[in-house]
């Protein structure tokens, strides 16, 4: 039986996937490889633990992370996750524009409603 | 090296780091960046401090303003009273060059007596961090710009490949505009080519993007000729860049700098490619970096340009501009089964002139060339978008009117027929007889422009300047 933990990690892998495979839709998938490998690389400046979210071209694994979430169940993966998909959402938005992204934050919210996934107007 | 500290070191680790030292050396210890902002939040509780601020980020207006005022200018290790009556140490961080923030250092209960024992024996303290302090955010700094060196170099080598093995050129433009903005954080990256003295901007991604896409600027501008007389970027102020190709619409911050990159290639020139970032926000090895990935972008634009170019002129009649007969062929093929799918009417028309021989003959195959041109233009202003014009041969067009019916195919082939005749060529007036014809079931392309041409001679037989449908 999964952990609440293990479960959380899951839909937010499940929600990386679906950010992966729809902007991939619009950009191809190498330039998404390459956004995802920026912003995992910022976000581990302050989160150790994004260094091990796994991702080629075929898509995205958080299996290493959640493996070290159940040795050190303190890391703070909301925060992670989140700024993560803050991270994406801001740069999305330069490479597809406000309206095209918002289409797409849309149609994930209908999926993931409990996940803020909101671009900011610049 | 990077001037922000938000962006180069994180903040949960620093404080965490800090507030250990701070722990050992009983002080307090808090950072400020080079503008002179809050960094990281007090280590200590100091008491004063504390209750000013309503907690352990510095929050009350005065203080944040005696430290901007303060440290904005700080050039040297200086001793402070704060206006509420603290000692604070402070040190400059970084190099004497490149100046990244402040250390504060101050005693744990606020007060000291200023010169006493008490104050030399924690000038020593401070001394100290300050210098643990500083070696810490260097080796941090140069393992992030090792880290961000990697990751841009790794990404360079992973376009650089794939840029030199993609022909199509829209995806090549978007590719270079897609990781600029990701590798380099651009605020606005955009991709201008060159059409004969003129740039056009081909694609622009990011802020105020799509305002930029398809501005086009004379080459002989002196920018423009600045620009190129060099392989090295220009940095232009984004004033200087809104007056140059007169945009006023290009809202950005006036603090934001642009970079050109003139794209050579052994050739000549293909372009330009231009990106903005906010000041500082690029250092002298990221744009050494930038301009090796430009290398890469020149000659990738420069092939899929080749290739397109070799492509449309493979389908092009090289006199006309319409399309030649293969294409037609081609695109006849296409259609006919498309309007099977969809079982959608499709109209062929074929144009010959009368008496081409004749004016060949008596005004040279000069004329007769002007002939055909003018000739190709009324054609193409006489259909829709969605029709298709090609040159069959000698003096014979072909005309595609997808969803067109009978009537309506007649109705063009009467008024190109119509408007040639009124059209001033020279030498002398040039009509022509139109053979039209509609796809029947069990129709091939073939089996279409064989009754087409049937028609058409039919229109002959009839007189000429005519047209007939089979």
């Amino acid at each position: 039986m999964s952990t609440p933990a293990e479960e959380k990690i899951s839909r937010y892998e499940s929600l990386l996937q679906e950010m992966w495979t729809t902007s991939a839709q619009y950009l191809g998938a190498f330039s998404v490889k390459l956004l995802v490998e920026r912003v995992a690389w910022e976000i581990s400046q302050d989160y150790k633990e994004m260094e091990l979210l796994y991702f080629d071209e075929n898509g995205i694994s958080c299996a290493e992370i959640a493996n070290a979430v159940k040795i050190n169940p303190d890391i703070p993966i909301d925060d992670m996750f989140m700024k993560f998909i803050s991270k994406y959402v801001e740069i999305l938005a330069r490479l597809l524009g406000y309206e095209q992204t918002n289409k797409i934050a849309s149609k994930l919210k209908e999926e993931f409603p409990d996940f803020p996934i909101d671009p900011k107007e610049e | 090296m990077q001037t922000d500290l938000l962006l180069s070191v994180s903040l949960r680790y620093w404080q965490d780091f800090q507030d250990t030292l701070a722990e050992v050396v009983d002080a307090n210890i808090y950072v400020f960046d080079a503008k002179g902002n809050i960094f990281s939040s007090f280590s200590k509780d100091v008491a004063p401090c504390k209750k000013i601020n309503q907690g352990n980020t510095l929050s009350n207006e005065e203080c944040i303003n005696f430290y901007k005022g303060a440290l904005v200018s700080l050039k040297d290790k200086n001793i402070l009273t704060c206006p509420y009556g603290n000692r604070l140490y402070v040190y400059p961080l970084g190099s004497s060059v490149h100046k990244i923030g402040s250390l504060v250092v101050a005693p744990k209960n606020g007060k000291i007596t200023p010169e006493g024992e008490g104050e030399k024996s924690f000038i020593a303290k401070a001394n100290n961090i300050s210098q643990t302090v500083n070696e810490v955010l260097k080796a941090i700094l140069e393992k992030n710009l090792l880290g961000l060196r990697s990751l841009e170099l790794n990404s360079i080598y992973e376009i650089s490949r794939l840029m030199t093995s993609t022909i199509e050129l829209e995806k090549v433009i978007d590719l270079i505009t897609n990781s600029l903005i990701i590798i380099y954080r651009a605020n606005l990256a955009f991709v201008g080519l060159r059409e004969d003295d003129k740039i056009k901007i081909a694609k622009a991604k990011g802020k105020m993007g799509e305002l930029l896409t398809g501005k086009e600027f004379s080459m002989l501008h002196p920018l423009m000729e600045k620009v190129f007389s060099k392989v090295e970027p220009s940095f232009l102020s984004m004033q200087e860049l809104q007056n140059f190709i007169d945009f006023s619409d290009l809202k950005m911050s006036p603090e934001d700098k642009i970079l050109l990159y003139p794209l050579w290639t052994s050739v000549g020139s293909v372009g330009l490619l231009g990106i903005t970032f906010p000041t500082n926000a690029m250092s002298g090895e990221e744009i050494k970096n930038l301009q090796i990935y430009v290398n890469f972008a020149a000659i990738s634009l420069a092939n899929a340009r080749l290739i397109t170019r070799l492509e449309k002129e493979a389908e092009t009649d090289f006199l006309t501009g319409l399309y030649n007969k293969r294409s037609i062929i081609n695109l006849l093929i296409s259609e006919r089964e498309r309007t099977i799918r969809y079982k959608n009417p499709l109209a062929v028309i074929f144009i010959d002139i009368d008496d081409f021989k004749s004016y060949n003959d008596a005004f040279g195959h000069v004329a007769g060339d002007v002939v055909l041109q003018r000739l190709a233009e009324v054609i193409k202003n006489s259909i829709r978008k969605i029709d298709i014009a090609g040159r069959y041969g000698g003096e014979e067009f072909v005309l595609i009117l997808p969803g067109t019916q009978e009537e309506g195919a007649l109705a063009v082939a009467e008024r190109i027929r119509k408007s040639i005749a009124q059209h001033p060529f020279p030498h002398r007036n040039i009509t022509v007889s139109s053979g039209v014809t509609m796809a029947q079931e069990g129709d091939s392309a073939h089996s279409l422009l064989e009754r087409a041409d049937r028609a058409l001679y039919k229109a002959k037989r009839q007189g000429k300047n005519c047209s007939c449908l089979i």
